[in-house]
């Protein structure tokens, strides 16, 4: 495995990342030694799944998949006493780009998601979980290959998991490159063997999910906070962060800094500490222009804006998102009309094409950004451009997708016009470095 | 089990009515039903493309999108979203006025606007809704997406890619209603387009369909292209006359001629599925060398000195006569042809095209093709409904994937049901259907079934002791609380046995043979002395005949046939019968004259008089007339 | 002749049972096809389609929805690059660039002269903290620059190229709840 890149060990208040960096952490009985599966054995054994529930909601947890959903309340909408089958579904399609954290936790420590899994399958009443994780994650895959095994054979997962008469099973998915498959729905389509584009909702998964089934869905980072909360107890985890965004996550930061890796924070330090402090800041003799504060899907910051807090409300009043945490820095040796011409090839790439928005939309976008950058744009390209993006947002697309290609046009329009003006009224670039592909 | 949630019931089970109000008109709707069906009620349109009453909603298009409230303040899509108590819906607030134009704008962006040239001007949702609900001016310019075009699709049917709006209803049609998937999405974002599986020809007897469903001029019909237009042809509901279904369809004539066949919904039997044979399996009424002047010997006559020598040639042959009928032989023509045989050609062979080997229905209350919507069990005997009644096959598999009844398949072979993982497929070896079936009672989703169960069984082309087979269908469904349904193949196979006259002769042997309809499936016996033939086309084996009549086709004659389920529907000529053709009851009873029986009814409507006085039906007599509903 | 052989089919036909329905068992069985023929050709994904009882339209549609199913044929060593935001940043341009210069290949999807190369520009991998990087051969490279691409490529073309990682096991995933686990497999492909 490559060197580790970011948080490890106690130092700072790390709760996932505490004991990273310990040889040989993804065997079981190092994890063991370190303290895990207590929480599995203390959920089974000595708590009533609505307490496990409770203990959850009281942590106060949010999803950190990217939309920041209370989890406990997510678990609760699972109505856990019918007789048909449930599941837990593990999104670990991880494919926002800058984002690398579960893949971090994966490689890392495979059985604090696995222990993660089982209490959430036990609370929700699920005997049945699926994985699905990104088909090009080929470590990661391993890795939990060989803790699921593992914790068979240990008779963590089987029919009595600590001798609890609760049968327990974790299978594993692989996904075959779509960025569409991190939407839940379309993930749940996927698992089915289907073209994955996202359904309409309601039937929300916790009713309808995966073959028809009440399903839960979370994702990797977030069922790694679970053993941590049942060990310290919801409380003493809604202590950490801030009082609406409690406790720690990984944020990946990547782009022009000098050491990037996947830092742990408590919600509620800034952005200066994380891509000043943490991450090293940007190269020598260059200045920080603009961040993209929780995947490419969240509305950029400009660097002016870099004291912004990285808890939900602060970066919502900032009219940004926490997303997925990764946080993507650019320097100001970069141009952002060439940055978010490739945001949006991405997004008109992934567009699964089930609504006409943004199907038609995204693609539109990409040739206006086209003629703009080979200096053939006027104003109408602008306007085109604001148009599309007006279009992509507020309910006019079937998911989140085509809000976020229409938030990068957006946001780069709010901080950055100048610069769009430049590249379509004067047909100069006003960043000397030219970074974009050929 | 008289509770009012049991699956008995669910077809009348009340659902308490809803009342919102939309653009300032108070609805009252049955709770669940969606947004864009309320606004129909009130004549209110909400474009859709991809939203399709038959299918189920999949919010894609997005062109429905309208204000809710109380609700986020951002449009909602009108075809997802059910109704709720007290909700206010402005379909022309300014959000969502905007909102649909700019979905619009979008479909139109890659459109390639060849509408002086596309089959579907005239009567095209996306140029209509255009016009009423899309920007006044296009602010789209720069190079469109290109693909090759028109690709056939199968001989049939025509995609022309760049008119695509990608609403996926063929190909959703194709998975959630015929169960196949040779029509697919290929590629993802905005490369995608339809295509069938490696471009190869549809094979589905079901896929005209997407023709009726397709939104757009993407999926035309070959059959009909560059026709006519739309508003140059005028139409007609009438009843398909190619199997014992009789699915409902809308004729449509231009200067005398068929040019185009389109389904009619009517939910009682078809629920606007036709299938191709239906469809595209019309072309024989325009060819030019139709049959139009009585031919004795080779030479043009005339009507009377035609029947003249017909009657000679037939005339006191008793049981060295052979007829054989057609399958899409009215009731009326059956009514007379019933006299004919009573009187004059007494002891005659009679043998019906397409006829199967079940017996007439038995005495009591058969089921009706709605009727399998509710089954919880359907049982399928001893026919591949694909191919014996091809939108029966259809409401079986609406009945399992969409209301979710099991279904247990008794055939030798597999059959094109299998396709559902859930099928309970009984083999067995040929012959042996009738006591598989016996067996079935004590089968595990027989024991307790929570509704009722719906039987179907056809006579295994032949390969099973019909009778037998139908007696032991009775019994189980007397035993599960069931109903069955004998799966005549014959178009009109269930009236001609009521008039008595669908015979399953030999016709080996006869000295003299009118072939009414193609010729005789087993080919024309070497010992017929006598041929006359009363046919619509000319054909090769009419070349001896000493007589042959011209007949008219279903898209000329009256008459009603009466269906598979025994409901009796009229068929709605579009094209007048043209002289020298005459009406086929007029020939019938001239024919009479010249045997020497006389009849003298005044016109159809007097036979159709005299048949309900005097014809006793063994069924509670069906409602008659039964074109269903204007497509909505 | 059979694109796909037997032993492959057999084990496509046991798939579905592994699933709560069986249209689930489609991606795994393309995977297998895939493994043993480079990339899927309509033969193989017609015999697919037959194996698990659907039409080969089917497959089709999903099999070309996914970016990691090959639907032409690939380079003996297939790249992939990622170019997204946090690696343009650190120079994948160069990166790519380089790998063309090196190989021949000029497009994506092409395969080089020799048979050995071809890439495909990919969106983000997962590995930001490493970039620019890349995945080759179930593996990913990290911190790439011109030069590490210079002797990625030369270890492809050494006569006994550097250890090549087996795809990860499969049956493992679904194998039944008490199961114990499955030893893990060795690479099926003949020859």
């Amino acid at each position: 495995m490559a060197e580790l890149r970011g948080s490890s060990g106690d130092a700072n208040g790390n709760v996932l990342t505490r004991h990273f960096g310990t040889a040989d952490l993804h065997r079981i009985d190092v994890y063991e030694s370190k303290g895990g599966y207590t929480a599995l054995r203390k959920a089974l054994l000595e708590m009533e799944p609505a307490a496990i529930t409770n203990e959850v909601k009281t942590s106060g947890l949010r999803g950190r998949g990217g939309a920041g959903f209370a989890t406990g309340v997510k678990w609760s909408f699972i109505k856990r006493d019918t007789p048909e089958p449930k599941y837990v579904v593990v999104n670990a399609d991880e494919s926002e780009p800058g984002t690398a954290k579960d893949r971090y936790i994966l490689e890392n420590c495979p059985h604090m998601v696995l222990e993660g899994i089982m209490i959430a399958a036990y609370a929700v009443g699920a005997n049945q979980a699926w994985v699905y994780i990104r088909g090009e994650y080929d470590e990661p895959y391993r890795m939990l290959l060989e803790a699921i095994g593992e914790a068979r054979e240990k008779g963590y997962l089987g029919p009595t998991p600590m001798g609890k008469d609760f049968p327990l099973d974790v299978r594993v998915y692989r996904g075959h490159g779509a960025y569409i498959c991190g939407e839940e729905t379309a993930l749940l389509e996927s698992l089915e063997g289907k073209r994955a584009q996202p359904r309409s909702r309601p039937p929300f998964p916790a009713v309808k999910g995966a073959w028809g089934r009440p399903t839960l869905l979370n994702n990797v980072e977030t069922l790694a906070t679970v053993p941590s909360i049942i060990n310290m107890g919801g409380a003493e985890y809604a202590k950490l962060g801030t009082e609406k965004s409690p406790g720690t996550r990984l944020l990946t930061v990547s782009g022009n800094v000098k050491r990037p890796g996947v830092y742990e924070v408590e919600l509620g330090a800034t952005f200066r500490h994380v891509i000043m402090e943490l991450a090293g800041g940007p190269p020598d003799g260059r200045k920080v222009k603009v961040f993209w504060p929780g995947g490419s899907s969240a509305p950029v910051l400009p660097a002016s804006m870099l004291d912004t807090t990285t808890d939900m409300e602060a970066l919502a009043a900032a009219k940004s998102m926490g997303g997925s945490g990764g946080v993507i820095v650019m320097d100001d040796s970069h141009c952002v009309v060439r940055a978010a011409h490739r945001l949006l090839q991405f997004y008109a790439h992934e567009s699964c094409g089930k609504c006409t928005p943004c199907r038609i939309g995204g693609d539109w976008a990409v040739r206006m950004y086209e003629r703009i950058l080979a200096n053939e744009g006027s104003q109408v390209e602008l306007d085109n451009l604001r148009r599309v993006s007006d279009a992509l947002q507020n309910g006019r697309c079937l998911c989140g997708l085509g809000d976020s290609a229409g938030w990068v046009i957006d946001s780069t329009f709010r901080h950055f016009y100048s610069e769009y003006e430049d590249h379509a009224l004067r047909h100069e670039c006003n960043v000397g470095k030219v970074a974009a592909r050929a | 089990m008289r509770s009012g949630t049991s699956a008995t019931s669910a077809r009348w089970r009340r659902v308490p009515d809803v009342n919102l109000t939309i653009d300032g008109h108070k609805v009252t709707v049955p709770g669940g039903t969606l947004i864009v069906e309320a606004a129909k009620t009130v004549g209110i349109e909400i474009p859709v493309f991809c939203y399709h009453h038959k299918l189920d909603p999949v919010g894609a298009c997005r062109l429905c999108l309208v204000d809710i409230a109380p609700g986020p303040p951002r449009p909602q899509t009108a075809c997802t979203t059910p109704v709720a108590e007290g909700m206010v819906i402005k379909t022309q607030s300014a959000m969502a006025v905007q909102a649909r134009a700019e979905i619009l704008e979008f479909e139109l962006v890659n459109h390639p606007l060849d509408c002086p040239v596309c089959d579907k001007g005239g009567e095209c949702p996306l140029q209509d809704f255009t016009f009423r609900h899309g920007y006044p001016i296009s602010r789209i310019d720069g190079p469109r997406l290109h693909f090759k075009k028109p690709i056939p699709l199968s001989p049939n049917i025509a995609l022309d890619r760049e008119r695509c709006v990608l609403c996926y209803r063929c190909t959703r049609y194709y998975d959630e209603i015929a169960w196949e998937q040779e029509l697919t999405t290929d590629q993802r974002g905005v490369q995608s387009f339809i295509t069938s599986q490696f471009d190869q020809p549809l094979q589905s007897i079901f896929s005209g369909n997407i023709i009726d469903l397709c939104p757009v001029g993407a999926l035309t019909s070959r059959v009909w292209r560059f026709e006519s237009r739309p508003w140059d042809m005028t139409h007609t509901a009438s009843v398909c006359s190619k199997c014992s279904v009789g699915c409902s369809v809308t004729l449509w004539q231009r200067r005398g001629q068929l040019v185009r066949v389109t389904s009619h919904e009517n939910d009682e039997i078809d629920e606007g599925w036709i299938c191709d044979r239906g469809r595209f399996d019309y072309t024989d009424v325009n060819d030019p060398k139709r049959l139009r002047t009585p031919l004795v010997k080779g030479s043009r006559s005339t009507w009377s000195s035609a029947l003249v020598e017909l009657a000679a040639g037939i005339k006191g042959k008793g049981s060295k006569l052979g007829i054989s009928l057609p399958q899409d032989l009215t009731n009326e023509e059956a009514f007379l042809f019933r006299r004919l045989l009573d009187g004059p050609l007494n002891g005659a062979k009679v043998k019906m095209h397409g006829r199967t080997a079940l017996p007439a229905p038995a005495a009591g209350d058969g089921m009706r093709i709605k009727d399998i919507d509710d089954a919880r069990v359907i049982v399928v005997v001893a026919s591949d409904t694909e191919k014996d009644a091809p939108i029966v096959n259809l409401r079986i598999k609406k009945a399992v994937s969409k209301r979710g009844a099991k279904l247990i398949v008794v055939h030798p072979e597999g059959v094109d049901l299998d396709r559902h993982p859930g099928t309970v497929h009984v083999r067995h070896a040929a012959g042996g259907a009738a006591a598989e079936v016996r067996k079935l009672e004590s089968h595990d989703l027989l024991k307790n079934p929570t509704g009722p169960v719906a039987i179907l069984f056809g006579d295994g082309r032949g390969g099973e002791d019909a009778g037998e087979l139908a007696s032991a269908c009775a019994d189980l469904a007397s035993r599960v609380g069931g109903k069955t349904m004998a799966l005549y193949r014959g178009t009109n196979e269930r009236g001609a046995l009521a008039a008595g006259v669908a015979g399953w002769d030999s016709l080996d042997g006869v000295e003299a043979l009118l072939s009414w309809g193609p010729p005789p499936t087993a080919g024309i016996p070497k010992s017929v002395r006598f041929l006359a033939a009363w046919d619509h086309l000319p054909r090769s084996e009419w070349d001896g005949a000493a007589v042959v009549l011209p007949a008219t086709t279903f898209a000329e004659q009256q008459g009603s046939y009466t269906n598979v389920e025994g409901r009796v529907q009229f068929l709605r000529p579009p094209i007048p019968v043209q002289q020298p053709l005459r009406e086929s009851w007029e020939v019938l009873q001239e024919l009479a004259s010249a045997l020497g029986l006389e009849l003298a009814y005044a016109g159809i409507a007097a036979i159709q008089r005299e048949m309900a006085l005097t014809t006793p039906d063994p069924t509670p007599a069906p409602q008659p007339v039964l074109i269903g509903p204007a497509h909505p | 002749m059979s694109a796909l052989s037997q032993h492959v089919l057999d084990e496509i036909k046991e798939l579905p049972a592994r699933f709560p329905q069986p249209r689930s068992a489609v991606m795994p069985a393309l995977d297998l096809a895939q493994e043993e023929l480079g990339h899927l050709t309509p033969e193989a994904m017609t015999e697919v389609a037959a194996a698990l009882n659907l039409d080969a339209g089917y497959v089709e549609g999903v099999a070309t929805f996914y970016s990691l199913f090959h639907l032409q044929p690939v380079g003996k060593h297939h790249f992939y690059i990622c170019t997204n935001l946090s690696c343009m940043l650190r120079g994948s341009e160069a990166v790519v660039r380089r790998f063309k210069e090196l190989t021949g290949v000029k497009e994506p999807g092409e395969i080089s002269a020799d048979g050995m190369f071809s890439y495909h520009e990919v969106e983000c991998l997962g590995a930001c903290e490493y970039a620019p990087m890349l995945r080759l051969d179930h593996r990913y490279h990290y911190d790439l620059s011109p030069a590490r691409i210079d002797s990625i490529v030369n270890d492809c073309r050494l006569p006994r190229p550097y250890q090549k990682i087996a795809s990860p096991p499969r049956g493992e995933a679904a194998a039944a709840p008490t199961k114990p686990r499955a030893p893990r497999k060795k690479k099926t492909v003949d020859g």
